[in-house]
C-alpha cells in the first residue's frame, strides 16, 4: 500500500485491534466470544499489517517457521490439557485447577487456557491462509532439512 | 489396571493427534521417521493388549469427558471395533515402515514431515469413526479423515495428484453433506445423537414416519457409499489411488474406504435396528449395487493399462463383495463383510506396496512393461503373486474363506442365483491378475538383457511386505478363530 495516510493510521490502530482480540480470548468464558472469535480478530490484525507494510517487512517480522512452531506447540498443549481432562474424568482423579469464583477472570477450570491456545492456532492459521492465497506457497515454512 | 485398559481407545486417538503436531517441530528427517515408528509401534501394541482384554472380558461403553450418555460423547468398544482398530494400526505401522525406505523417491524431501502429520491425523480420525457411538461425532471424524486423505494424495505435488485430490474433495464433501442431512432427518424424528437413544426413539415413533426414515437411510447409504466406493459412486477412486505415492495408495485402499463401511454397518444395525431395516428396500439396493460393483469393477480393471490403476479398480470390485455381504442381511453375510474388510485391507496393502516397488525400481508404469519382472525382482513378484492368489480366491488364503462363506450366506438367504455372480467375479479376478504373474515369471519377449536379481531390493527393505504377507496367510489359516471372534460382537 503506497498511501502514507493509510499506513500511519493503520499502524496506529493495530495495537487497539490486537488488544481487543486478546480481550475477546481472555473473557471468552464470561462473555460472548472465545478462542475462535478472538483468534480471528488477531489473525485479521496480522493480515492487515501484511497488506499495509508489504510482504518483505512482514516476513522479516513474523518468520513462518516460528509461527508454525507456535501453532504446533499450542495444538500439542491443547491436546495434553484436554487429554488430561478426559482421562481424569474417567479415572475419577481430583481436578487440580478447581473452578475458582464464578464471574471472575480466573474461573471456569480449563476453559481459559484452552481458549488462549485455540486463539493462537486460529490467528496463525488465518494468517497462513491469507499468505497462501497471496503467494501460492509458504516458503521455508517447513523445518525438515 | 482395568480402567487403564479401558482408556486405550481414547488414548490411541489422543496420542496420534498429539504426535501429529509434534512432527512439524522436529528438524531432522531421521528424527521424524524414528518418532513415527516408535509411536506407531506403541499404539499397535496397546491395541493388541486391548483386543486380548476384549476377547477375555467382552465389550463395554466408554463415556468421554464429564457428561454421561444422552449429552456427552460415548465410545462403543466391542469385538468388531477393537479388531478393526488393531488392523488399522498394524497396517499403518507396516506401511510407514515400508515408506521409511521408499518415500523420498516419490515425494520432495521437505514434504516428509507433512506426510507423517497427515497420516497420523488420518489414522486418528479413522479410529474415531470406528469406535464412535455418537453419529455426530462420527460425522466430525469423517470430515477430518476426508481432508487428511486429500492431503496424502496431493503431497506428491504433480498435476495428476492435484486433479485427483480436487475430484475426491468435491465428491467426498458431497458425501459428508448427505450424511449430515441424514443425521438432521434422524435428529428431527428422535431428538438424540447417541445411537442407542436414537434407536429407542425410532422404535417408539416409527408409526407413520416410514418415508422419513427411508429418506434418512438412503441419505446415509449414498453418502457413506461415496466414501466407501460403492459401485456407481466410485469414480473418484481410480484417479486418487493410482496417482498418489504408493504408501498413500496402500493406506487409502486398505484403511480409508473401510472406516465408512464400519460406520454404515453401525448406522444400519445400531441406529435403525433389524426390524426397521428389514421393512425397507435399502438392503436390496446395497446388495444390487454390490453385485454390480463385483462384476463391473473387475471388467474395468481388465481394461486398464497401468498397473496401479488396475489394482485401484480391483478395490472397487472387492468393495462390491463387502456390500454384497452387508446386503444379504443375515448374520453370516454381515460377519463375512467384516472378515472381508480385514482380508482385503491386508491383501491390498501388500499389492499396492509391491506394485509401488516395481514402479520405483524400474521406472515403468504400464502392465506390458512388467513382462519378465520376475527375473529381476523374484521376491517382490512372489509377494504380489500370493496376494493376487488371495484376491482370486485360492484355498487357505483369506479371499477364499470370505468367498466361500459369502456363497454359504447367499444360499442361507435363499438367493441361489447370486452364486453365479460370485463365480463369475472370481473368474474375472483371475483374468486380470494371472497375466501379470505369468508374464512376470515366464514372459519371453521382454527378457532380453535382463539379469537375474538385478533390481532386487535388500531384504531389510522388504521385511514389512513379508510380514504383511505372512499375516495375510495367517488370517486365512486362523479364519475360524477370527470369524468366531467377530461373530461374538456382531450387531444383529
Amino acid at each position: 500500500m503506497k498511501s502514507s495516510i493509510v499506513k500511519n493510521i493503520t499502524n496506529l490502530m493495530l495495537p487497539f485491534i490486537q488488544v481487543f482480540g486478546i480481550y475477546v480470548i481472555l473473557f471468552g468464558h464470561l462473555s460472548p466470544g472465545g478462542g475462535f472469535a478472538g483468534g480471528s480478530i488477531l489473525g485479521a490484525s496480522l493480515i492487515l499489517f501484511r497488506f499495509v507494510n508489504g510482504s518483505s517487512a512482514t516476513d522479516a517480522k513474523f518468520k513462518y517457521h516460528y509461527l508454525l512452531r507456535f501453532a504446533c506447540s499450542a495444538l500439542v498443549l491443547y491436546g495434553v490439557l484436554k487429554g488430561y481432562v478426559f482421562a481424569s474424568a474417567f479415572l475419577g482423579l481430583h481436578d487440580i485447577i478447581g473452578i475458582g469464583t464464578p464471574g471472575s477472570l480466573l474461573s471456569g477450570g480449563f476453559i481459559m487456557p484452552l481458549n488462549i491456545l485455540v486463539g493462537l492456532v486460529v490467528a496463525i492459521t488465518f494468517y497462513f491462509i491469507a499468505v497462501l492465497f497471496e503467494e501460492g506457497e509458504l516458503e521455508h515454512a517447513d523445518l525438515v532439512e | 489396571m482395568q480402567n487403564l485398559i479401558k482408556l486405550i481407545p481414547l488414548a490411541s486417538i489422543m496420542i496420534l493427534m498429539l504426535f501429529a503436531f509434534v512432527i512439524p517441530l522436529l528438524k531432522k528427517k531421521k528424527h521424524v521417521y524414528k518418532l513415527t515408528l516408535v509411536i506407531m509401534s506403541l499404539v499397535t501394541v496397546i491395541n493388541l493388549i486391548h483386543v486380548v482384554y476384549i476377547a477375555l472380558n467382552g465389550g463395554y461403553l466408554f463415556d468421554v469427558g464429564h457428561f454421561p450418555a444422552p449429552f456427552g460423547i460415548v465410545l462403543r468398544i466391542g469385538e468388531v471395533e477393537s479388531g478393526i482398530g488393531l488392523l488399522f494400526c498394524f497396517i499403518n505401522l507396516m506401511v510407514l515402515w515400508y515408506s521409511y525406505f521408499s518415500l523420498e523417491k516419490e515425494i520432495k524431501s521437505n514434504r516428509i514431515g507433512f506426510f507423517h502429520t497427515l497420516d497420523f491425523l488420518l489414522l486418528a480420525s479413522l479410529l474415531g469413526i470406528v469406535f464412535t457411538y455418537d453419529i455426530f461425532n462420527g460425522f466430525v471424524f469423517l470430515e477430518v479423515s476426508t481432508l487428511a486423505a486429500c492431503g496424502i494424495i496431493v503431497v506428491k505435488d504433480k498435476k495428476a495428484n492435484i486433479k485427483a485430490a480436487i475430484k475426491y474433495l468435491i465428491l467426498s464433501s458431497l458425501g459428508s453433506g448427505l450424511v449430515l442431512m441424514g443425521i438432521a432427518f434422524v435428529y428431527s424424528i428422535s431428538g438424540h445423537l447417541s445411537m442407542s437413544y436414537i434407536h429407542e426413539a425410532l422404535i417408539q415413533n416409527a408409526e407413520g414416519k416410514h418415508n422419513l426414515i427411508l429418506i434418512s437411510m438412503i441419505l446415509f447409504t449414498v453418502g457413506l457409499g461415496i466414501k466407501g466406493a460403492m459401485f456407481p459412486l466410485h469414480i473418484w477412486l481410480p484417479d486418487a489411488h493410482s496417482s498418489a505415492p504408493s504408501p498413500s495408495s496402500a493406506i487409502l485402499s486398505a484403511l480409508v474406504i473401510k472406516a465408512p463401511i464400519i460406520f454404515l454397518i453401525k448406522v444400519y444395525y445400531l441406529v435403525y435396528g433389524t426390524t426397521i431395516l428389514s421393512g425397507t428396500v435399502v438392503l436390496d439396493l446395497v446388495l444390487f449395487l454390490g453385485v454390480l460393483g463385483m462384476i463391473f469393477g473387475s471388467l474395468f480393471a481388465r481394461s486398464q493399462k497401468e498397473l496401479k490403476r488396475m489394482i485401484a479398480y480391483s478395490s472397487v470390485a472387492q468393495m462390491g463383495y463387502i456390500f454384497f455381504g452387508i446386503g444379504l442381511g443375515n448374520k453370516l453375510g454381515l460377519i463375512m463383510a467384516i472378515y472381508h474388510i480385514i482380508a482385503h485391507a491386508v491383501t491390498k496393502a501388500c499389492l499396492f506396496l509391491s506394485a509401488g516397488s516395481f514402479i520405483e525400481q524400474t521406472g515403468y508404469k504400464t502392465i506390458d512393461e512388467f513382462k519378465g519382472i520376475g527375473k529381476e525382482m523374484p521376491v517382490t513378484l512372489g509377494i504380489f503373486t500370493i496376494s493376487s492368489l488371495s484376491m482370486i480366491g485360492i484355498p487357505i488364503f483369506p479371499g477364499f474363506i470370505s468367498k466361500w462363506n459369502l456363497a454359504m450366506a447367499s444360499i442361507e438367504s435363499g438367493k441361489i442365483l447370486l452364486l453365479f455372480v460370485l463365480i463369475a467375479s472370481s473368474l474375472l479376478n483371475a483374468v486380470y491378475y494371472f497375466p501379470i504373474i505369468i508374464n512376470g515369471y515366464f514372459g519371453e519377449d521382454n527378457l532380453v538383457g535382463k539379469v537375474f536379481n538385478s533390481k532386487i531390493r535388500p531384504v531389510r527393505t522388504l521385511l514389512p511386505l513379508i510380514i504383511l504377507s505372512v499375516v495375510m496367510v495367517l488370517a486365512g489359516l486362523f479364519s475360524g478363530f477370527i470369524i468366531e471372534f467377530i461373530g461374538r460382537g456382531i450387531y444383529i
